[in-house]
């Protein structure tokens, strides 16, 4: 008996897992730059090189928000005009010809930030501008930029603080506008930016622990600044020589083991508590899940039975509908018994409960109401004679 | 109990807080001072050098100027050298070539086929009766893609700040402004800027560049953004070289941002192999002594206030500027020269804004360690908070004490313990009332009088400085004993001087000096230091009392020290001991106050010389 329970336990796991693999039906991709200036270059080409990952993998632009804070390409002091690389080689032009950057220059604010994320932005604003993500979205988030304990600088007058960023992954959990997400970063003491989250379904990642410094990886001699950062660059690396097309197998446990704090000088951090499941569950995602592209269509067939779909919604309806029911019944028992059991506290709540029982048109209280009526005639008598004799006597005066 | 009685004979007697105390911390505080000073070149007083400003990237970009560049630097060398010699062969040795207009002319066909825009500009100084006049020719380069709101200059004199003849340097510009003209990269306008010597040249220039020019130095027609630093160039000689040189001191102790030295230095020695050396140290070991050294040398400098070299005059303008000068016998030519400056005009171009982030005071005394403002500045604080203490002192004292009988002073101070008459005490407890008058009027008229020296050492003709500073060592000897015996006797002319205005005159005029002092501490550390140190005895000068011959044989003998700290005694002594004539000196003063606009001067003749004056006076009514 107790083997047959185990059994159908599993099977029942099995199911379920099998439902939430296939479950998200799209992928969005946040990704942001927090800094301007020419010194600044890599984390333009941090941005710039995992766009180009997520647009290989197959997301569209219209579903990667790209938030530049300054131009690269266009700087004058820029060796190589109209381009911007990640690496000395200079084998792949990142700014290229196919790039939608969505928040450029000064439009990169916390605020604009976080409008974008809970998406509590104008009617006005265009749908390039918008993360039009929703339960079955799985959403990348990706930040750099010059961070320290629990903050992020933005541009150079702002900052986002740890519990800003949870709040609105809080926000965006409550508004249904994520099914999963995977939150990246890479900026000094980047493990201390998601301390705070505590809306589910997030995995989340650093460069460094509290109180390191992340550092570049290699400068361009004739750029003349660091062209990026090194956990980016061995982030790319794996997702570039590993992950080579959308069908990779490839999950997050992968990604994460390939870390080497002895390349990336520094230690990363994953956070995997939020994810139901724990560290498990959310090492079996595959990494296309965040940073590829699902053509997975949400078909609404009877045995969906995961949150919020509408068959559940229906029975949760009617199951509600059955409470109710019940709850009255139970009431006109108590009702009943009120007969009997005369207490002051039951007698005038079941009172009250039959008064609401037999709610109705009723009329109004009886008392002298025909000498209401004689006031009333009489009021407007007046008034009538009042006017008569009014209109009389200004005719005569004319 | 002890401490009580202690305390009440202080209130009964209060001769020790005011007459013994003062002295003491006084002293103290000179003491201290002095000794501060000596510890900063310790590894725990100084620190190591460090870039502050992000953008710079100091040797992070490759530096390209090589190969065949060499060869145009070769061609453009044999031009201008065909027409120095033809300049020579009309006119005096190789050091004294002229700039003719051939070879102006040379330089602005050079600059104009390379694709700048040239432009010259005509100037003309006189300054002690000498006139100094030349023509600047300088070139812009608008940056390709920038928006010409910002510029750096290149400056390359024909002349050293030790009046050589600066062809390599020259030539270097010239075949930089060819090869930077062809980058795209530049964020700055780029100003290649000629003037015919060190001194005068691009003072016109920049004045002009500012519109801040006297009548006879031309309007610039061509001008760029606003200058965010400026390099000057010197390879004076034609072997090849070990180290660079890097002059750094401004007008006025006015220093540029440290970035921008350790910018250079960390260009010169990281990426380029270079050493680098400051303030003439070419055998720095690091020790403490040389580290010393070095930083007495650059305070020297500082104190002076003179330009060190054409980076100076941009100092006032708050635009940073160093001189990078060849020097030594090695093996690094002028493409590495070249290459640096590349290197280094590159780290200015990543600049975003103004150099702001490091210290722009500071004391250096090894190419990468210094002291800041903060922790060297209570060094001539204390020296001049001494005579702001004492000037305290003097004026409580002045309105306690009547000293009606003055021969009861003296005992006082020898044996304060011993008075506990009552008779005393209610003579000290009597407010005086003080006589002002005379006391402010002296103090006013003498540092009104040292306008008189100020404007005569800056406006005789250089011939008569030597002769003008003997008649001077003069007047300081006799000027002192004949206001002395005015302010003793009378004379006839005014009451005798009563021993309490004796001590407002000394109290007003260490006032004025530690005001001034503590003032300029802030803004030239180390000429206030220096006044500071010599002004030092001015706080300790007595009024003697006792038998006649005491008095003459001690204040004669006081005389005669201070006589040989008054300035222009000192200005003899240093002249003398660093094998330079007056006039040189003097001269190059006069023309600092005229063209530099160099204060020295008024801190020497209206600070200094009237407190000394007054100590003088003082010391010398003891003996009447």
């Amino acid at each position: 008996m107790a083997l047959l329970f185990r059994f159908l336990q599993a099977f029942a796991l099995l199911l379920l897992a099998s439902a939430v693999v296939a479950e998200h039906t799209s992928n969005w991709a946040v990704l942001v730059s927090t800094s301007r200036f020419w010194f600044n270059y890599r984390h333009l080409a941090n941005v710039l090189s995992l766009y180009r990952t997520v647009k290989r993998l197959g997301i569209p632009d219209s579903q990667i928000i790209l938030m530049l804070p300054d131009d690269m390409a266009c700087n004058p002091r820029n060796a190589f005009p109209g381009t911007v690389y990640s690496n000395a080689d200079r084998a792949v032009d990142l700014y290229g010809d196919n790039i939608e950057v969505d928040y450029r220059g000064y439009e990169v604010t916390v605020e604009n930030f976080i409008r974008l994320l809970t998406d509590r932005l104008d009617e006005d604003v265009p749908r390039s501008k918008r993360l039009g993500s929703d339960a079955g979205s799985n959403v990348l988030v990706y930040m750099t930029g010059h961070g320290g304990d629990q903050f992020l600088k933005f541009q150079d007058a702002e900052e986002i603080g740890a519990w800003d960023l949870a709040d609105a992954f809080g926000q965006m959990w409550e508004k249904k506008r994520y099914h999963e997400l995977l939150f990246m970063i890479d900026t000094c003491q980047a493990n201390t930016m998601y301390t705070h989250f505590y809306s589910p379904n997030i995995v989340a990642t650093g460069s460094s622990e509290i109180d390191q410094s992340s550092y570049s990886h290699h400068a361009d001699n004739d750029v003349g600044v660091a062209v990026i950062d090194r956990w980016t660059y061995y982030v790319l690396e794996f997702l570039e020589t590993q992950v080579t097309s959308v069908t990779s197998k490839l999950n997050l446990g992968d990604l994460f083991d390939s870390y080497d704090e002895s390349k990336i000088h520094s230690q990363p951090g994953v956070r995997w508590d939020l994810f139901p499941g724990g560290e498990q569950e959310g090492r079996l995602r595959t990494v296309v899940d965040f940073f590829g592209n699902v053509q997975n269509v949400e078909v609404e067939n009877a045995n969906a039975t995961e949150p919020g779909s509408l068959k559940e919604d229906l029975a949760e309806i009617a199951r509600l509908v059955e409470k109710w029911q019940n709850r009255d019944e139970e009431y006109s028992a108590m009702l009943a018994d009120s007969a009997t059991n005369v207490t002051e506290d039951l007698h005038s709540s079941s009172l009250h409960l039959k008064l609401k029982s037999t709610v109705g048109p009723t009329k109004m209280a009886e008392d002298s109401s025909w000498g209401k009526r004689l006031v009333g005639i009489s009021v407007v008598g007046a008034c009538t004679a009042i006017w008569v004799a009014g209109s009389f006597l200004g005719r005569s005066s004319v | 109990m002890a401490l009580k009685s202690a305390i009440r004979n202080l209130r009964n007697n209060p001769n020790l807080l005011y007459v013994r105390l003062p002295n003491l911390v006084s002293f103290i505080c000179i003491v201290v001072g002095v000794v501060w000073l000596l510890l900063l070149p310790l590894n725990e007083y100084s620190r190591q050098t460090y870039i502050s400003e992000n953008a710079l990237l100091p040797g992070q970009v490759h530096a390209y100027f090589t190969g065949s560049e060499q060869n145009i630097f070769r061609g453009y060398k044999k031009e201008l050298e065909g027409l120095l010699n033809d300049g020579q062969a009309r006119g005096g040795q190789k050091d004294e070539a002229e700039v003719t207009a051939a070879l102006s002319d040379k330089l602005q066909s050079i600059l104009q086929a390379a694709g700048l825009k040239v432009a010259t500009q005509k100037y003309e100084y006189t300054s002690a009766g000498i006139t100094h006049q030349g023509e600047n020719t300088y070139a812009i380069i608008h940056a390709p893609r920038g928006d010409a709101t910002e510029a750096i200059v290149l400056v390359a004199p024909w002349k050293t700040a030790d009046d050589e003849l600066n062809l390599n340097g020259v030539t270097l510009a010239l075949t930089l402004a060819r090869y930077f003209k062809r980058w795209s990269l530049w964020s700055k306008d780029i100003i290649f800027l000629i003037p015919p010597d060190s001194k005068t040249g691009t003072q016109a220039w920049i004045d002009a560049y500012h519109d801040m020019h006297p009548a006879s130095v031309q309007p610039l027609p061509l001008k760029s953004g606003a200058l965010q630093g400026a390099l000057v160039i010197e390879y004076p000689f034609e072997h090849r070289f070990q180290t660079l040189h890097i002059v750094y001191d401004g007008v006025n102790g006015q220093l540029p941002n440290l970035d921008l030295f350790n910018t250079a230095v960390a260009i010169a020695g990281g990426q380029m192999g270079i050493g680098a050396n400051l303030q003439e140290m070419w055998g720095h070991d690091d020790s403490y002594e040389h580290r010393l050294q070095t930083m007495f040398r650059g305070m020297t400098k500082q104190g002076l206030g003179y330009a060190t070299g054409a980076h100076s005059s941009f100092m006032p303008y708050h635009i940073d500027a160093i001189t990078l000068q060849t020097k030594g016998e090695g093996w690094e030519d002028e493409m590495a020269l070249g290459r640096t400056i590349e290197s280094l005009c590159r780290s200015l171009n990543n600049l975003l804004e103004h150099l702001h982030q490091s210290f722009f005071f500071y004391l250096l005394m090894q190419s990468n360690r210094f002291v800041s403002i903060g922790t060297y500045l209570p060094s001539a604080m204390l020296i001049a908070g001494n005579f702001t203490i004492m000037a305290i002192a003097l004026w409580i004292r002045t309105g306690y004490y009547p000293e009606s009988k003055p021969s009861a002073k003296p005992k006082n101070e020898k044996a304060p313990t011993e008075e506990k008459g009552t008779n005393t005490i209610v003579e000290r407890n009597t407010i005086a009332e003080r006589y002002l008058a005379l006391p402010l009027s002296l103090v006013v008229g003498l540092h009104l009088l040292g306008l008189v020296p100020l404007w005569v050492f800056n406006n005789v003709f250089h011939q008569y400085f030597t002769t003008t500073t003997y008649i001077f060592v003069v007047v300081d000897i006799i000027l002192p004993l004949l206001l002395a015996a005015i302010l003793s006797n009378g004379l006839g002319v005014s009451k005798p001087i009563i021993p309490q205005q004796y001590h407002l005159i000394k109290s007003f005029s260490l006032l004025l000096l530690g005001l001034s002092l503590s003032t300029l501490a802030t803004l030239n550390f180390s000429l206030s230091f220096m006044i500071g140190l010599l002004c030092a005895p001015l706080s300790f000068i007595p009024r003697l009392r006792g038998s006649v011959p005491f008095r003459l044989a001690t204040s004669s003998l006081g005389l005669v020290l201070l006589n040989l700290v008054s300035p222009p005694a000192v200005l003899l002594g240093v002249c003398w001991y660093m094998g330079v004539s007056v006039e040189t000196v003097l001269t190059q003063a006069a023309f600092g106050w005229d063209v530099w606009g160099m204060w020295t001067q008024v801190v020497v003749w209206c600070v200094w010389w009237p407190a000394w004056l007054i100590g003088c006076v003082l010391l010398g009514s003891s003996i009447f």
